[in-house]
């Protein structure tokens, strides 16, 4: 249906795709993976109308073509559903899904046609959503689920799915599977781009791996084993993804402690303690509340009531939520959205991180630069990087989210509270970046960690705090648990009473 | 009307800019006796018309997430024009210039990447020019039809009632019912996203700002024919008000949220105070200095949000 042949795409003096050619056959699911900067998106891009390509071919049923916009794309049957949300806050279910190619009625817009093919969208992907609610209003995974609808709902041949399960929970990743397997009956072509290698092994019939802009190999799926898999992506064997957790401390001392802290009006109170030395998770389904709970302890999200106590020089200290307050006492936290809430994106790596090491500065000190520090940081967490000079909006998601740990890590704070550590970043630099936490911790640090990725969780923390309702319903060895006893908790909020398997979907 | 509230996620409607005109209204119904009369009202009427006509341009362009300064300097152009150019030819030359205007700041906002704020008024400093350059002294006289198309009666109402339901009928089609609409709604909010989704962002901008000058020679042509007179400075004072009657009605300068209805009710907050002042006899300069802290007040209560996240 499509072949790529000897496609070439430049950004500046970068190249970031070189001579990738393949072939993908209508009627399949085809994963399109490696890791962050291999150049997947890049790729898809250029199928779906973004930016040209600079050299080489790209054919649809042997004939070449080039779209130079979205609308071009999609009249050629190519569909797109964005890795980020091109839904419009301020426009309904309904009008998103049809933006773009309103259905007309003369010279006005058909408003119940509309209304009624976006509710049979939704329907078809098991959604009961109301098509007039406005998408600002509705949560996250929510709006993926349009997003995909979105792309679906366009009557195409190719589809191009580009990290679709990034904010998805596991029941929603269900629906999507289904989604996959009808758009695969009806003989379309689906290019799935993920890393997520469960994803891949049980949605995808064939997989092309990209690495650093040139195509490693394209493969049935079956043919391969998950570890052949990752080391075609990264490049090496990777004996172990997660570091080793060492023997807990039974004595070490509680870096911040908190107590009834309470994160809605009138909703539960929460208590837990952070010992040095221990990575904690929050785990639990989309929007329950552990954002609001790690929001609260990084002085940005309103708490209601509660006390939150710091360890500093040995001596438990009542903590003020802000964040000026949070940051002077030594607490890091990295957000969900790096580029916007974290990041300077047009500043260098070195101004990044010497900007972390201001606050706790009087502020006449003149801003120091610290060159000897930084070129440490970097080479100690393996930011790629033409220089530290380097612009870090032009880094890959992985290496910003490495600078802005280590931020943190120069302004010497020794609780890190972290939202998604993960999302957008490669294989290779997740490993990198669980060795960095893992490192922080073992040097005396604590880390409190909110993550959708359950997995990660399960591999990374010492121990698991299972979040529902706004309430912790339960604490778990990160060692001894499993996905399932994990899910059990996030979606009934009690262990298993009887030997029926929970209902996932 | 609380429906209409509650979607204020994309209106901007609430229920202070909805409230305010009414309760002035009241106010002054209450205050003064001669406020009631129909001459008065009449009165008001013909004072916001070119008004509430260059704000419904000005939201369009604020909705797609722009501004335009140079409304009130393309109103005294057309003033301008409509005095010394030969009456056949005055009001296509007029709206011509108005499409010229707008595409230059359209172009310059989209192409070149000039903030709005920026480019329309180097727009209005050279159009201003221009206007004085052709008719620096008011005076002259606006061709008899415009004349008789702004101050007569038709069935017994004033004919700037007419102007504005046209202008109100025509914006609500554009915003409410047409593709155009819900595309500038979207391109205000995200246009990134809205390109993604198949839009020609570039163009639809270009559009709004087109569509802006033209309502302000509209406005342009009402008010000199009002008058009776050209004078090339004559929209001075518009290019703020429209911004202050848009902020009152509840549209958001950062692109994505407002509404004809928002417009309309803070025109008339906006007329109402400046013709309440008039009748209690307080001095217009204290009514200009009035509108800066009006906007002020309006954008300071305005319950923001970051769009697009």
């Amino acid at each position: 249906m499509i072949s790529f042949d000897k496609v070439t795409k430049r950004f500046g003096s970068n190249l970031a795709l070189c001579e990738i050619s393949f072939d993908c056959a209508a009627g399949s699911v085809h994963a399109v993976t490696g890791e962050n900067g291999a150049g997947k998106s890049t790729l898809m891009n250029l199928l779906a109308g973004i930016f040209p390509a600079d050299g080489g071919e790209i054919r649809l049923r042997g004939e070449p073509i080039a779209p130079e916009r979205p609308s071009e794309a999609r009249r050629l049957g190519i569909s797109t559903i964005f890795q980020e949300l091109t839904l419009l806050p301020n426009l309904t279910i309904a009008e998103n899904l049809f933006l773009g190619r309103e259905p007309m009625r003369g010279a006005m817009v058909n408003r119940r046609l509309m209304q009624e093919r976006a509710r049979e969208i939704m329907a078809r992907l098991g959604s009961s959503l109301d098509v007039d609610t406005y998408c600002g209003d509705i949560s996250l995974a929510d709006q993926h689920l349009v997003e995909i609808a979105k792309g679906v709902s366009v009557d195409a041949d190719v589809y191009i799915f580009d990290e679709p399960t990034a904010a998805l929970n596991a029941p929603e990743v269900e629906k999507l599977g289904a989604l996959l397997e009808s758009l695969k009956a009806a003989g379309k072509l689906v290019f799935y781009v993920s890393h997520r290698l469960d994803e891949i092994f049980r949605f995808c019939d064939r997989v092309s791996v990209l690495k650093d802009g040139r195509h490693v190999e394209t493969r049935a799926t079956l043919s391969l084993t998950r570890d052949e898999l990752v080391s075609l992506m990264v490049g090496r064997v990777l004996s172990q993804f997660f570091p080793a957790r060492p023997t807990p401390a039974e004595s070490a001392p509680v870096e911040l402690g908190v107590r009834d802290l309470q994160v809605v009006e009138a909703g539960p109170k929460v208590s837990l303690a952070l010992r040095a030395g221990e990575i904690v998770g929050l785990a639990g389904l989309e929007g329950q509340g552990q954002r609001s709970i790690i929001r609260a302890l990084a002085g940005l999200h309103p708490s209601m009531a509660g006390e939150v106590t710091k360890n500093v020089a040995g001596e438990m200290k009542l903590l003020k939520l802000s964040v000026v307050e949070t940051v002077m006492a030594g607490i890091g936290f990295v957000p969900e959205d790096r580029k916007t809430e974290g990041l300077y994106l047009p500043l260098s790596i070195n101004q990044n991180i010497a900007l972390g090491m201001l606050p706790r500065l009087s502020i006449w000190k003149i801003a120091p630069t610290g060159r000897n520090l930084i070129a440490d940081l970097m080479l100690r967490m393996n930011v790629r990087s033409t220089s530290a000079g380097q612009e870090v909006g032009q880094l890959s998601g992985g290496n910003q989210q490495k600078v802005m740990i280590g931020r943190w890590l120069a302004a010497g704070i020794n609780v890190l509270l972290l939202e998604e550590p993960t999302r957008g970043v490669d294989v290779g630099a997740k490993t990198e970046i669980y060795g960095l936490l893992r490192d922080f911790a073992h040097r005396g640090g604590a880390v409190l960690v909110v993550s959708s990725e359950l997995l990660e969780l399960l591999g990374l923390c010492d121990r698991i705090l299972v979040v529902r309702q706004n309430e912790i319903v339960a604490e778990l060895e990160g060692a001894g648990t499993s996905e399932e006893e994990v899910m059990q908790y996030a979606l009934t909020g009690h262990a298993k009473h009887s030997q029926a398997s929970p209902c996932l979907n | 009307m609380f429906e209409l509230i509650q979607k204020s996620r994309r209106s901007g409607l609430s229920l202070i800019v909805l409230a305010l005109p009414i309760t002035l209204f009241i106010l002054l119904c209450l205050s003064s006796s001669t406020f009631t009369r129909f001459e008065n009202l009449a009165n008001v009427n013909s004072q916001i018309a070119a008004l509430l006509i260059a704000s419904l341009g000005q939201g369009l362009v604020a909705i797609s997430g722009g501004i335009d300064l140079s409304v009130g300097a393309v109103m005294g152009l057309t003033s301008a024009i409509l005095v010394t150019v030969d009456p056949a030819l005055a009001v296509p030359l007029a709206l011509a210039v108005g499409v010229v205007v707008g595409l230059v700041n359209g172009f310059g906002v989209t192409l070149f990447n000039v903030h709005p704020l920026v480019m329309s008024l180097a727009t209005m400093t050279v159009v201003q020019g221009m206007a004085l350059a052709v008719h620096p002294i008011p005076g002259g006289t606006v061709p008899a039809f415009l004349r008789t198309m702004a101050v007569s009666r038709f069935a017994g109402m004033p004919a700037a009632f007419f102007w504005c339901v046209g202008a109100i009928v025509f914006a609500w089609f554009l915003l409410n019912l047409s593709r155009f609409g819900l595309r500038t709604y979207a391109v205000g909010a995200n246009p990134i996203s809205a390109g993604r989704n198949g839009i020609a962002v570039i163009r639809h901008k270009v559009l709004c700002f087109v569509l802006c000058s033209l309502s302000a020679v509209i406005a342009g042509i009402f008010l000199s024919a009002r008058v009776g007179a050209g004078d090339a400075t004559m929209g001075a004072s518009y290019s703020l008000d429209t911004v202050t009657a848009m902020a009152l009605g509840g549209v958001q300068l950062a692109g994505g949220t407002g509404s004809v209805l928002g417009v309309v009710a803070g025109v008339l907050t906006l007329g109402l105070i400046s013709n309440g002042m008039n009748l209690m006899g307080i001095s217009p300069f204290l009514r200009a200095a009035l509108t800066g802290v009006l906007l002020l007040a309006a954008i300071g209560f305005q319950r923001r949000e970051t769009i697009g996240a």
